[in-house]
């Protein structure tokens, strides 16, 4: 599931009062417990002084898992991410996409039913990116895990998601539009841009959106 | 081959080594008062002289104990105070204005009032020391700790960390590493410290051996001291510098 909107909107804000940073102005927001819920920046926000492994195994410690065996754990999501080996590096000494793969391992090893996804991916380059997104898509898919995903980025919005809600221009944003991807699953992120259903969607996404932030400009 | 940059340390060497020649020639030759400018040879021999009668351990003794006691404490007190005041806004209210005047003049004009306080023994010495590593080490922990990455705190608490894993796992960690990478210029206030309440009074200790040198004109001994405080705090520097280099391996 997809949330896209222009800057401003309140889509991080949104993020952060489902995962319990940031009250809500007003409402309530309900959520699955804290433990079922993981986050992932557009910063990796690793802690420096902690090498790949420990950083993996610092929400496992924190709920409760005896820390050699969170070790052993963190070491087995760090090689279904292609990070075999990388373990005791130190943030500083792994590449973009490398730390990203880390910071995703990190939420994956806690076994969330929801991952929020803050405009994850928009730090790293094509290439990688392609990558990282694809696995990505993968353990999703195969751990069933929920995702909700703030993005700029209509395309990766309509690759990866199966819902998308469009939020209007703030302040006092508010949910404009829902849209249905009619792309099936699994899906490889890369392939579902050529599907029949990707070019309309894009278009009439593009439009509305367009519209927002034309209507900010209108406004006095 | 030998300009090449790498053998810069072989030229700088050549070039002391000639600074001592022309210095001991002129000496030789009558050219300087040896009464202001010893002879590098008299200085190498007060040095030795120093060591194979073996009066200038208890001396070295008392400035070491004084510099690494001081730094110590003044570690752990600076960094005590700089957490409570980064955390308390209360006691920040109270304390920086104090830090800040402490930190202003050269603290070294306390260590005739520590004399008073605290005698010519080593208390008053390990006082200047502390107060001299304290001020800088409150500093950087308190600005610090309001520098601290915030959003590192935030992914501990999203992972599921309480507050005991913050201060664990984020603050302490940044604490040890502002900490850790003014531990050299903390190791040369201790020295300065040491030395300087020795200087001022004191019945041992490297500066109470300069002072006695400087009281009796004898200008060998005062090169020859000099000379070892400055491999002292070069060694401890080295140690300081390894140290930091594997604690701060991750930076």
């Amino acid at each position: 599931m997809s949330l896209v909107g222009p800057s401003g909107s309140g889509k991080s804000s949104l993020l952060r009062a489902v995962i319990g940073l940031q009250q809500p102005l007003s409402g309530t927001v309900e959520t699955l417990a804290r433990a079922q819920v993981g986050i992932l920046f557009q910063d990796d926000a690793l802690l420096p002084w902690k090498t790949a492994r420990d950083n993996v195994a610092l929400g496992l410690t924190f709920n409760g898992m005896e820390r050699k065996k969170a070790l052993a754990e963190a070491e087995a999501w760090l090689e279904r991410l292609d990070l075999a080996g990388f373990g005791d590096r130190f943030p500083r000494h792994l590449s973009g996409g490398q730390r990203k793969r880390v910071a995703l391992a990190q939420v994956l090893a806690m076994k969330p039913k929801l991952i929020l996804m803050d405009e994850p991916f928009a730090s790293l380059d094509a290439i990688v990116r392609a990558r990282v997104v694809k696995d990505v898509v993968a353990l999703v898919d195969r751990e069933r895990i929920t995702v909700l995903l703030v993005t700029h980025d209509l395309e990766e919005a309509l690759s990866l998601s199966d819902e998308i809600y469009l939020l209007s221009q703030g302040p006092r944003a508010h949910i404009t539009q829902h849209y249905l991807v009619p792309i099936p699953r699994p899906r490889d992120p890369v392939h579902s841009r050529t599907h029949p259903a990707f070019a309309p969607l894009y278009e009439r996404l593009w439009a509305d959106l367009s519209r927002e932030v034309d209507h900010r400009a209108e406004a006095p | 081959m030998l300009l090449h940059p790498r053998y810069a340390w072989i030229r700088q060497l050549a070039a002391f080594a000639v600074l001592l020649a022309v210095w001991e020639a002129a000496g030789r030759a009558d050219m300087l008062n040896p009464l202001y400018l010893p002879n590098p040879s008299r200085i190498g021999a007060a040095l030795v002289e120093l060591f194979s009668d073996g009066h200038i351990w208890p001396h070295l003794d008392a400035t070491f104990t004084a510099a690494l006691g001081g730094l110590a404490l003044g570690i752990a007190v600076g960094v005590l105070l700089g957490v409570v005041a980064a955390l308390v806004r209360f006691i920040a209210e109270l304390l920086e204005p104090v830090m800040t005047l402490l930190n202003a003049i050269p603290r070294v004009i306390l260590a005739p009032l520590f004399v008073i306080w605290l005698g010519i023994g080593l208390a008053s010495k390990v006082a200047l020391s502390f107060i001299l590593v304290a001020v800088l080490i409150f500093f950087t922990v308190f600005t610090g700790i309001r520098q601290v990455d915030r959003r590192l705190a935030e992914r501990v608490i999203t992972l599921g960390g309480d507050r005991w894993s913050l201060v664990r796992h984020v603050y302490l960690p940044s604490v040890a590493a502002w900490v850790l990478s003014n531990l050299k210029i903390a190791v040369g206030f201790a020295f300065t410290g040491a030395c300087v309440g020795e200087f001022v009074a004191a019945s041992r200790g490297l500066g109470y051996l300069l002072s006695f040198a400087q009281s009796t004109y004898n200008a060998a001994l005062m090169f020859a001291l000099i000379l070892l405080i400055l491999v002292v705090v070069l060694l401890i520097f080295a140690i300081a510098g390894r140290l930091e280099k594997y604690l701060l391996r991750w930076s």
